[in-house]
């Protein structure tokens, strides 16, 4: 019970303090709904703009700061970001340099996926399983603490250069996050919540299913959240030791041959997507545990 | 109170089977058709904890008594008396380290089909993932009811619970008082045949603890269903129960089990008011602070 | 009336008896497991090398690899290595927690500023930290400093969301009562503050030291550099299929290093806050939850 599991690594971590998960919109109760009139919604508008500019200024303040301090910019590693945002236009807006994103993207949405869904699989085997859970856990958090990167020329040696090795890297790295938080998550599942399940004549199965699952995915999702940072960090790092393509290939190359506004280009672009797939995943987050941000703005209430 | 041969301490219904109930309990219109075997027999009850290296904990000494269809029993003692611990291994959902809980007869492995349980902690034992529909449909659902008479059963069983319009909410939107109404539904919607409940009323405030009481009174009116309430209030033990166990301290025994020959129809001014109530409630109060 | 004390029959003394025995049998149990399970996973790698279906030339037997590990810690050159990166890796992490701490706490106590530029913070800590490699290896060249200073700036953002939500944290209770009791400014800081923040600085840390010591090695491999332990398993690749074994010793060094430095940030989180809330599962003792 009290041994250092590896799942104590990631539980602290995936607990939930993420400010990002700690200032949900919560779905409040649905109020009486019709009510609310047109000068209602327009009010409401109207102070999320304001709001909006008020968490936004900076951020606006910090590009104009860029784009005047670097207007007459001469270093040849900081081009002026009017330059970089010309050839960002005519590389990726118009231009081909697009077609570098697919290959990574299908990289990460197949490694990612594996992970995610083998982590989940895996986890809820050996929370079933307690002596496999037992025997094997130093050796899943040698895995969880390897530096993932340093596989990378095994696994080149092992797959070459092509789409399995990257698939191939980029799961091995990212399954753990989620298989430790999915182990933990269930073994930390609330007792009154088991009892109550016995208590109902729930079989095991559906105890598994129906409330040992629910009562896990808040950290399962923290588990997902921080194997979706892995797995983004190694399809980049991947595509720069061995690949013909791919955005990761592309900062590369072009900082190799000194096209520096290009490069330049190729981290914005990187950045950008970055920033959109984890959007995208606190969207889905926010949509599944609804529940979990609403209980907890309850909870939070009340006391 | 008789001691049996094998030293324990059997209570209640000590006297051959055939029985209506033992000589000291009074007809109570409430318990008048109870009859037959008893629906709980505790038979030398006994819960040990190991603590990990030479130390043990002993939450349970040595309790027996029996519960016949349709009463009202409560468990009271000082806190910390392992009550929780006995209640757990009365419903099945621990093993006692010695002795034994019949219901209806047989022995427990788990919890029976037909008995229900309501945790004190509303706030844990519902599922915030699941609508109060879903919530209530959960035990249901299990059992194979198929969807048009659950959704039937499941408005009845709100409504009983003086709930409405809440189906589609979550718990966590609900008061306190309301989500217990809820956890209350959920056990009663599989109508199970033996209620237990732990402490269910001690997380709410006053008054909707009062409108709790009197509702539980009602809907064991109207479900029929024999209930063990533990509680470490002795008010509450004496206006709701037929009978009261007194256990002592921890590791606990039954001290005593008093009757409490009040009139069934009870109410929270009149009942509360009565010279007997409060001679009841100075006599367990005596038992339970007395070492 | 008391009931009769009952004299604990003798059954359910040796049921404990037993469940103390079983208990012990168990944890002993655990580690021959644990021990069993990795020779067999050991053993199988050997087997897999020795009936030729891990090919000698892509993937060296695990007897090879062990001696390769054991010929390295042995040499100067490993342990050359092992402290450069460990050098570069502890630099980068106490500039970027560091500065983290002092950003986060000024930002945390400011609801304004922390307003303000949480938004940008929380941005830089999406954008992957790869990104901007190639430019610190245009800066600063294959250097010891280009490696810290990605896992600085790495280690910055995520920890400095940590410490601004742990500095805003702060109980308002023990808050006001610092107030009343006439605690203030700096010294409320110290003393009020800090503390509350620090299992939140303590969880960031432990984090960061994972991420400090992934990038690292990603500066190592693309960057470049004269000592590490990705350099020498870059050394080991490109020496061609002889040296494998030398390659999978270097990975296995990594890993152990990561075991280290992740074990003893843990070790201190958990040392240090045994007082703190995050830490009761640790504390909690058998016996109160045993149903499950």
């Amino acid at each position: 019970m009290g041994d250092p599991t590896p799942a104590a690594g990631p539980a602290v971590l995936a607990g939930g303090r993420h400010p990002a998960t700690a200032v949900p919109a919560p779905s409040g109760p649905p109020g009486p709904s019709g009510r609310a009139g047109a000068g209602r919604a327009v009010l409401a508008g109207c102070r999320r703009v304001v709001a909006a500019a008020g968490w936004l200024w900076f951020a606006i303040a910090l590009v104009a700061v860029w784009w005047f301090a670097s207007a007459d910019s001469t270093s040849a590693y900081f081009p002026p970001l009017r330059t970089i945002v010309h050839r960002l236009y005519e590389l990726w807006i118009v231009g081909d340099a697009k077609s570098q994103l697919a290959p990574s993207l299908e990289h990460f949405a197949a490694g990612y996926g594996i992970a995610g869904a083998g982590g989940i699989a895996l986890g809820a085997l050996l929370w079933g399983v307690r002596p496999l859970r037992e025997s094997t856990s130093p050796l899943l958090y040698f895995c969880y603490v390897l530096p993932a990167p340093a596989l990378l020329p095994a696994v080149i040696t092992l797959f070459g250069i092509d789409t399995t090795m990257k698939v191939a890297i980029i799961s091995f790295a990212a399954v753990w996050p989620t298989l430790l938080n999915t182990v933990d998550g269930m073994r930390g599942v609330d007792p009154v919540k088991l009892d109550t399940a016995r208590a109902l004549g729930l079989s095991p199965l559906r105890t598994a299913g129906s409330v040992v699952l629910p009562a896990a995915l808040p950290q399962i999702v923290a588990g997902l959240r921080n194997s979706l940072q892995v797995a983004i960090i190694l399809m980049v790092v991947s595509e720069m030791t061995a690949s013909t393509s791919g955005i990761g290939y592309f900062i590369l190359t072009a900082q190799q041959s000194l096209a520096i506004t290009d490069m330049w280009t190729g981290i914005i672009v990187l950045a950008v997507l970055g920033s959109a797939l984890n959007l995208v995943f606190v969207a889905a987050e926010r949509f599944v545990l609804a529940w979990h941000y609403g209980a907890r703005a309850a909870e939070g209430k009340r006391s | 109170m008789t001691v049996q041969p094998e030293g324990t301490v059997s209570v209640g219904r000590a006297d051959p089977p055939g029985n209506s109930g033992t000589p000291d309990i009074p007809a109570n219109p409430g318990t008048a058709e109870a009859a037959g075997a008893p629906v709980l027999s505790v038979r030398g009850l006994r819960k040990v904890y190991p603590l990990g290296g030479r130390t043990e904990r002993v939450a349970v000494a040595d309790v027996s008594f029996e519960v016949a269809r349709g009463e009202f029993v409560c468990v009271v003692g000082p806190s910390g008396a392992g009550k929780t611990t006995l209640l757990r291994c009365m419903s099945g959902l621990l093993t006692p380290t010695a002795g034994q809980a019949l219901v209806e007869g047989q022995p427990l492995r788990r919890v029976p089909a037909q008995v229900g349980v309501v945790f004190q902690d509303y706030g844990r034992s519902l599922y915030p993932w699941l609508t109060v529909n879903r919530n209530v449909a959960l035990p249901l659902k299990v059992r194979g009811m198929d969807r048009a008479d659950r959704a039937e059963r499941i408005a009845d069983v709100l409504a009983s619970v003086g709930l409405h319009d809440v189906g589609r909410r979550y718990p966590w939107q609900l008061s306190g008082g309301m989500q217990q109404r809820v956890a209350i539904a959920r056990t009663l919607a599989y109508r199970p045949a033996l209620l237990f409940m732990d402490e269910p009323f001690a997380s709410v405030d006053a008054q909707t603890r009062f409108d709790l009481e009197d509702l539980i009174l009602r809907v064991r009116e109207r479900f029929a269903v024999t209930v063990v309430f533990v509680t470490h209030d002795i008010d509450e033990a004496v206006y709701l129960a037929d009978r009261v166990v007194v256990l002592s301290g921890s590791p606990s025994t039954v001290r005593e089990v008093v009757p409490v020959p009040l009139p069934a129809a009870r109410d929270q001014r009149g009942t509360r008011a009565l010279p007997e109530f409060l001679a009841l409630r100075r006599r367990l109060l005596e038992l339970v602070t007395s070492r | 009336m008391t009931g009769p004390e009952p004299t604990p029959p003798a059954a359910p003394a040796r049921s404990v008896r037993a469940a103390r025995a079983a208990g012990l049998a168990r944890r002993s149990g655990r580690l021959t497991g644990r021990l069993t399970v990795l020779a067999a996973v050991l053993g199988l790698w050997q087997v897999l090398s020795v009936t030729g279906y891990l090919r000698a030339d892509e993937f060296p037997s695990m007897t090879r690899t062990a001696a390769a590990l054991g010929r390295e810690f042995g040499q100067v050159g490993f342990w050359v290595d092992l402290w450069a990166t460990v050098r570069a890796w502890a630099a980068g992490v106490a500039i970027g927690a560091g500065s983290a701490v002092l950003v986060g706490s000024l930002l945390g106590l400011n609801r304004f500023a922390h307003r303000s530029a949480s938004p940008v913070i929380e941005l830089f800590k999406t954008v992957p930290v790869v990104a901007i490699l190639p430019l610190a290896i245009l800066e600063f060249g294959p250097t010891l400093r280009m490696r810290y200073v990605l896992v600085a700036f790495g280690v910055f953002w995520p920890l400095t969301i940590q410490v601004i939500y742990g500095v805003r944290s702060v109980d308002p209770t023990v808050r006001d009562t610092a107030e009343a009791l006439g605690v203030r400014a700096l010294r409320r800081f110290a003393v009020v503050t800090l503390p509350s923040a620090a299992p939140f600085i303590a969880t960031g840390l432990r984090v960061a030291a994972a991420t400090g010591l992934i990038l690292d090695i990603v500066a190592e491999l693309i960057g470049g550099g004269d000592n590490g332990l990705g350099l020498g398993i870059l050394t080991a690749l490109n020496a061609g299929p002889a040296a494998y074994p030398t390659m999978y010793a270097f990975i296995v060094a990594t890993g152990l290093l990561g075991v280290l430095l992740t074990g003893a940030f843990g070790l201190a989180e958990r040392r240090v806050l045994h007082w703190h809330e995050s830490q009761r599962e640790h504390a909690r003792g058998p016996g109160a939850v045993s149903g499950g």
